[in-house]
Formats: C-alpha cells, structure tokens, sequence
C-alpha cells in the first residue's frame, strides 16, 4: 500500500477512527494491527521476513541484556548483526557478490558460477534491517533496556510510517512512545495532517512532475543533446528530494496525527553551502545512524592516527551509504565520491574557517549563494551515478556529452516545464523565507482561518490540477 | 588533578583543536556551542585529550557524555584510578 494510492485515503482515516475510539491501552495494539495489515497488503512473503528479524532482534537484545560478561554481550551483538543482516545480503547483495566474484574468478581460469537468483527485493528491508542493528547496538551499549514485550519490539520495527522508506527511527526515541499514553493532541492531528498535505504536494506536484522530464531525457541520453541532459542532472535533486522528502512528511505527519514524533528526515537541504552542512540536511535519519553506528565506532578505533583516521573513516562510511543505496558499482562510486569531497572539506576546514573570518564572509549573502550553488551542483553531479542506477560507464558517458554538446537550447515538454517551474518556484520561495526569514509569512500556521484554509485550498488545488495523479512510485522503495 | 586544572588544560586543547582562541570552557556547554565542534573534530579532540592527560577512554564511556561537563568528570575519574 502506497501513501499515494486511494487504498491508503482509505486506510488511514480508518486506523485513526479505530485508534482514538479505543481505550488507551489498547491502541498501541491497533497500531500494531495496522502495522501488520499494512505490510502483508505489499505482499504477504516479505512479512516473514520483518517477522524473522522482530523475532531475532526481541531474542538477542534481551539475552545481550542479561549477559554477564562483556565478552559474552559483543558474542551475541555479533550474532544478532550477522543474522539481521542475512535476509539483506540474500535479496539485495547476492547476485552482485557472486557476479563479481567469479568475474574475478574467471580472469584467473576459474569457472564456477553459482545460479543468479531472481528475486524482488521485499520493500523496506534495508529500513527495518537499520533499525534492528540499531537497537541491538543501543542495548550493547546500554543506552536503552531491552525490551520485554515482543509485541512493542514488533510495532517499532514495523510500524506503518515509516517501514517502507524511513525515516530511519531510533528504539530510544519511539519505544517509551509507543509504551507512553497515547492520546488525542488537537495540534498534532492539525500539524500532523499539514505535514501530510505539503507532503504530497511535494511528491505529486514537485517530484512526479519534475521526474517526466529527467526519466524524458536519462532514459534516452543517447538521443539527447548535451543541454538537456545538464538540465536533467539539475533537476534531479530537486526530484528525488522530492521524492523522498515529501515520502518522510508523509510519513512524519500520519504518526504526529497519533500523537508520535518522528524524527525529521530532511531540512532544507539546497540552503547548504558546504557538502558536510548538506549532509547535516539531507536524508538525516540514514547520515545519523551512518554516524552513530559506522562513522564514530571506525573514528574512535583510528583515532591516534588524526586527520588521517577521520579521512578513512569517512570514505568507509560513504562506501558503505553507497552500498546501503544499491547493490552496483555506480552506488559505491558515488558514496566514494561523497567521501572524497566531506574528507577534502575535512582536511581543509581549518584554513577555510580562518580565512572566511580574516575576511567576515559568512556574513556575506553572495558567498553563501556561491556555497550553496557548488554543494548543489556537486550533489547533483554525483547522482548522475547515484540516482539513475545506471552502469558507471553510462554515467561518465552523460557527463562527457554535458561538457561537449552543451551549446544548444534544451529540450523542451511544454506542459511540464511550465509546472514543474511553478512547483520548484513554490518550493523553493517556502523554503527560502524559512531559512532565512522564519515566522514572517505563515499560511498554514496563519491564526486566521480564512488565510490557514485559503493556503490548504490552494495546495489541494495544485495537487490536482498540476500534480501527477498516475502512480509514480516512491524512489526509495527501491533501496 | 582539581577539576579547575583539567578545564584549563581542556580549553587549551579546545583552542588548537576548534581554531578558535576565543573559546571559554563552561560545563554547560555542547557541540552546539562551539563553531567548528561537529562528528569530525569531536573524534580529534578525544584523541588530543587522550594524549595530553595520559588516559584512555572507551567507545561506550564517550558515547555517555552531554557536555563539557561530563567529560571533565570522565576525564578526573579517569585520572584518579
């Protein structure tokens, strides 16, 4: 079941009738419920899967909990890692491994090619699986009590929000909600419910619409002029955050209707004017856990080595990210590529930052226009690899054909250049007057009524006179 | 070593670290309030105060601390043992 699909508009308000019409202690159930519906609905095998790894997360956090030694609870996180992440690299490394494998091994005369196994990746998995090994770790850690009741463990990692596409929840932040009172909040069913709105806007109106463009042209790069396909990189980011941006809204929004807070995926990502502040904005939940749970262990452990440490522990988390993205060379190339420019900032840092307050240019609005205009141009750059999932060649290929067929007017779609610069353009204005002026235009948050529902009319009314109402998937249903 | 002893070496440490000359340790203070104290200097700077006070700490010891505050006090457990 897609956010955007009529079953949803269906399914949600019913869950939210049952949810708030039952006593309090029963409506964690409900969610649980929902939460089970919602995911056997996709397809029932893959809930076996979520089943194993609830069963094996409840099972292994309770026993690292009660463990004496500390040998003994690293044996068991050990474990439960490697069985968590079994189900993963099954459905999404295997073909990849065993490929490159015996490529390797057939250079060396070595023919022995197990099966490719055809397999759809069952949705989610690499969300849930985050969330698992975060918990266990968190427990190792003792940052949270394993938790008695399977069927809390069993909502955490299945809960209905956010196990398709994230964000990437923590056990610290959702378990004493999910065990907390859960009641009726009028301002977090009405803030909930505008987080959805503009969610929607944001996939329907600003991704879907953009993405016929950028599909138009990347899918048929070689019939393209050099033009198009560098307007087709620029709108990328703008789609797949999009995409994924307005997916996390969504999802943020339905669990604050039920009174949960979940945290926030993204913050104005495109007002970053460093790739290391564009991290801090992007995709939040999956760059934390990266951090928390790979980055800091791998720093701390090469830590006597200084700059040099931090540099290889950066480019091992972004070749991980990388490989989190996609079972492809073109995603580690371009976590690689991400971990070349952090460690390059990351090695320079110190002379920028003297050199920017010698000369006070942080205050000074064109260097930060030109700040952000770079990260974004080498974000965008980068997902000619990371985003189309195309092979490394075809990627290199499409840069080539940028930087030598470029003279020439792009191609043009009418209709969906016309609206996609009207959704980037709201897009964008919204964004910019909360970066730089919160609190001076409010429309949503507006105290009068005639302005708050002027504003939802008019986004209802985009939605759908300009969105596309077709079924494009979510990006990351993919991951 | 007394508390104030460890802040004046720490601040020292802050100050290379951090580049930034201007900094005044309180015990109430965090990442946020320090420019350029972010998940890549952080790992720097344990490592520096590893050095300069003869200790070493654990991931899990770190992992524990909310402010300047509590790594003075991990920093003067450490060194009475």
């Amino acid at each position: 079941m897609v956010f955007t699909s009529l079953n949803f508009l269906i399914f949600f308000p019913a869950v939210i009738a049952v949810y708030f019409l039952l006593p309090q202690k029963f409506r964690w159930m409900v969610l649980l419920a929902a939460s089970c519906f919602f995911y056997i609905n996709v397809k029932p095998v893959y809930a076996v899967l979520l089943a194993g790894v609830i069963a094996t997360t409840y099972i292994f956090t309770n026993l690292i909990d009660k463990a004496k030694s500390d040998k003994k609870k690293k044996v068991l996180l050990i474990a439960d890692i490697i069985i968590t992440l079994l189900p993963l690299f099954f459905f999404k490394y295997f073909n990849f491994v065993n490929d490159g494998i015996f490529t390797l091994l057939e250079y060396a005369g070595i023919r022995w090619p197990l099966p490719d196994i055809s397999l759809l990746l069952p949705v989610g998995i690499s969300f849930f699986t985050f969330m698992a090994i975060g918990y266990a770790i968190d427990v190792y850690n003792e940052e949270i009590e394993a938790e008695k009741n399977i069927g809390i463990v069993a909502l955490f990692l299945s809960f209905f929000p956010v196990v398709m596409s994230g964000p990437i929840e923590r056990a610290t932040n959702m378990l004493e909600q999910f065990k907390a009172k859960l009641v009726f909040n009028y301002s977090m069913v009405v803030s909930g419910l505008q987080m959805m709105l503009w969610g929607y806007f944001m996939k329907l109106v600003v991704a879907d619409r953009v993405a016929i463009y950028v599909n138009a042209v990347f899918n048929n790069a070689e019939q393209h002029l050099g033009s198009s396909l560098f307007l087709a990189t620029l709108l990328q980011p703008i789609q797949i955050y999009g995409d994924l941006g307005g997916y996390s809204l969504i999802a943020v929004g339905c669990a604050k209707v039920m009174g949960i807070n979940v945290m926030q995926n993204f913050n104005r990502p495109f007002f970053a004017s460093s790739m290391s502040e564009f991290w801090r904005r992007w995709h939040i939940s999956l760059i934390t856990w990266l951090t928390d749970y790979i980055y800091t262990p791998l720093s701390f452990n090469l830590r006597k080595a200084g700059m040099k440490g931090i540099v290889a522990a950066l480019m091992l988390t972004f070749l991980i990210s990388g490989i989190w993205h996609g079972a492809a060379l073109t995603f580690i190339v371009w976590g690689l590529m991400q971990g070349v420019v952090l460690s390059m900032e990351a090695v320079t840092k110190k002379q920028k930052t003297s050199f920017e307050k010698k000369h006070n240019l942080n205050n000074k609005w064109w260097y930060v226009f030109i700040g952000c205009v770079i990260t974004y141009l080498i974000f965008a750059f980068s997902l000619v690899f990371g985003g189309t999932g195309a092979a490394v060649s075809r990627g290199f290929y499409i840069i080539g054909k940028i930087f030598t067929d470029i003279a020439h007017y792009p191609y043009k779609d009418g209709d969906t250049m016309l609206y996609s610069f009207i959704a980037v353009s709201i897009l964008f204005i919204k964004e910019f007057m909360e970066e730089y002026y919160p609190g001076r235009i409010l429309l949503f948050e507006n105290k009068k009524r005639a302005i708050r529902w002027g504003a939802y009319y008019f986004v209802i009314f985009l939605i759908f006179y300009i969105g596309v109402l077709g079924g494009e998937q979510f990006v990351y249903f993919q991951f | 070593m007394q508390q104030t002893e460890i802040t004046e070496k720490l601040t020292t440490v802050f100050r290379t670290v951090f580049s930034d000359d201007a900094i005044v340790l309180k015990n109430e203070m965090t990442a946020n309030d320090v420019g350029n104290w972010d998940s890549l200097t952080h790992m720097l700077m344990i490592g520096e105060v590893e050095n300069i006070f003869s200790i070493k700490f654990k991931l899990k010891e770190l992992n524990k601390l909310k402010d300047v505050g509590t790594l003075v006090e991990l920093i003067a457990s450490k060194i009475a043992v």
